[in-house]
C-alpha cells in the first residue's frame, strides 16, 4: 500500500491518490457492498403501491450476519424492530449502495489514481469505506477477537489478507475524517 | 379515600400526551473508529467537536450513550442516519432502563 491518503486542499477539496493495486481493491470492495444489498431483494410483492412508497415485504433481519450488521434493528423490541424494519428497510439500502456506487464511480474516472472529493461526497466514502469495514470485521469475527490475536494472524492464514486490507480501510477512514476536521 | 402518587399520575398523563421523551441509543462496538463516531455525531446531530468527543467516549468506556432526545418520530430518525453511517443504534423510551 502506497498511497499517503487523504489530504485537505482548499476549503471543500480533499484529495488522495491510489496506486493500482490499491484502487482495484476499493472498486472491488465497493461492487461486493453493492451486489450484496442487492440480494435481499423485495421479492414477490403483493402490493405495487407499497413497493412504491419503500415499503418493503422484509420485517425480519437478514440471516446473513454481514447484512444484519449493515441493516441492524433499530428497537432492542422485536415487534418494534420489524414494523420499523418493513418502512425503512429498503431506504437505509438505497443509501448505502448510493454510497459505494459514488465511492466507485470517483474511482473508476480516476485513471491517474487521484480522486478529489467535496465535503457531501467525503461523507458517502466514509459511510461506504465503514460499511466496508463492517463486512470485513464480521469475516475476522472481530466481535471475539482481540487485535492481538489478530495481528499474530500466521502469514498463510487466509485471514491475514482479510486483516491488512481491514487495516489498511482503517487508516484510510481515518486520515479523510482528520481532513474533514481540520479547520485550518 | 386513597391517596395517589403524583409522580404516577404525572406519568401516565405523560404516556397519553405523548409528552414522554424517547432516546437515541449508540452501542460500543469494536469496529468503529473512535474518530470517526465522533466526526459522525458532530455531522449529524452538530454537536461540538468537545460534545461528540465526550459522547464518543461515554459509548467506549460505559458501552452505550444516549446521543439524542426527542419525539419518537424523531428518534427514528436519528437512528435511521446512524444506520446510514455505520454506527450501532437504536430507540426507546425515554424512561425505560437503559
Amino acid at each position: 500500500m502506497t498511497s499517503e491518503g487523504f489530504k485537505r486542499h482548499g476549503s471543500n477539496s480533499y484529495v488522495a491518490e491510489f496506486a493500482e493495486n490499491e484502487r482495484e481493491i476499493l472498486i472491488n470492495l465497493a461492487e461486493q457492498i453493492i451486489e450484496l444489498l442487492a440480494e435481499r431483494v423485495d421479492h414477490g410483492h403483493e402490493d405495487p403501491l407499497a413497493a412504491m412508497v419503500g415499503i418493503t415485504t422484509h420485517d425480519a433481519p437478514p440471516e446473513d450476519e454481514v447484512l444484519h450488521r449493515l441493516l441492524p434493528n433499530a428497537y432492542q423490541d422485536q415487534a418494534d424492530s420489524a414494523e420499523f424494519r418493513r418502512y425503512t428497510e429498503s431506504t437505509l439500502r438505497n443509501k448505502k449502495q448510493a454510497h459505494a456506487m459514488a465511492m466507485r464511480m470517483y474511482l473508476k474516472s480516476a485513471q491517474d489514481g487521484t480522486v478529489d472529493l467535496d465535503h457531501d461526497s467525503a461523507n458517502a466514502w466514509l459511510g461506504a469505506i465503514n460499511d466496508m469495514r463492517l463486512a470485513l470485521g464480521v469475516r475476522l469475527n472481530v466481535q471475539e477477537r482481540t487485535n492481538d490475536e489478530l495481528e499474530l494472524l500466521a502469514p498463510d492464514d487466509p485471514l491475514r489478507g482479510v486483516y491488512i486490507v481491514y487495516g489498511w480501510l482503517g487508516w484510510l477512514q481515518e486520515g479523510l475524517v482528520a481532513a474533514l476536521m481540520d479547520e485550518g | 379515600m386513597v391517596k395517589t402518587d403524583t409522580h404516577i399520575e404525572e406519568q401516565i398523563r405523560a404516556i397519553f400526551s405523548g409528552d414522554t421523551p424517547w432516546v437515541t441509543i449508540v452501542w460500543d462496538d469494536p469496529v468503529n473508529l473512535m474518530t470517526y463516531v465522533t466526526y459522525v455525531l458532530m455531522e449529524l446531530f452538530g454537536y461540538s467537536k468537545e460534545k461528540a468527543h465526550e459522547l464518543m467516549m461515554k459509548v467506549h468506556t460505559e458501552g452505550k450513550a444516549v446521543v439524542s432526545t426527542g419525539s419518537r418520530e424523531e428518534m427514528e430518525h436519528d437512528v435511521a442516519r446512524l444506520h446510514e453511517y455505520g454506527l450501532w443504534a437504536t430507540l426507546q423510551r425515554g424512561d425505560q432502563a437503559l
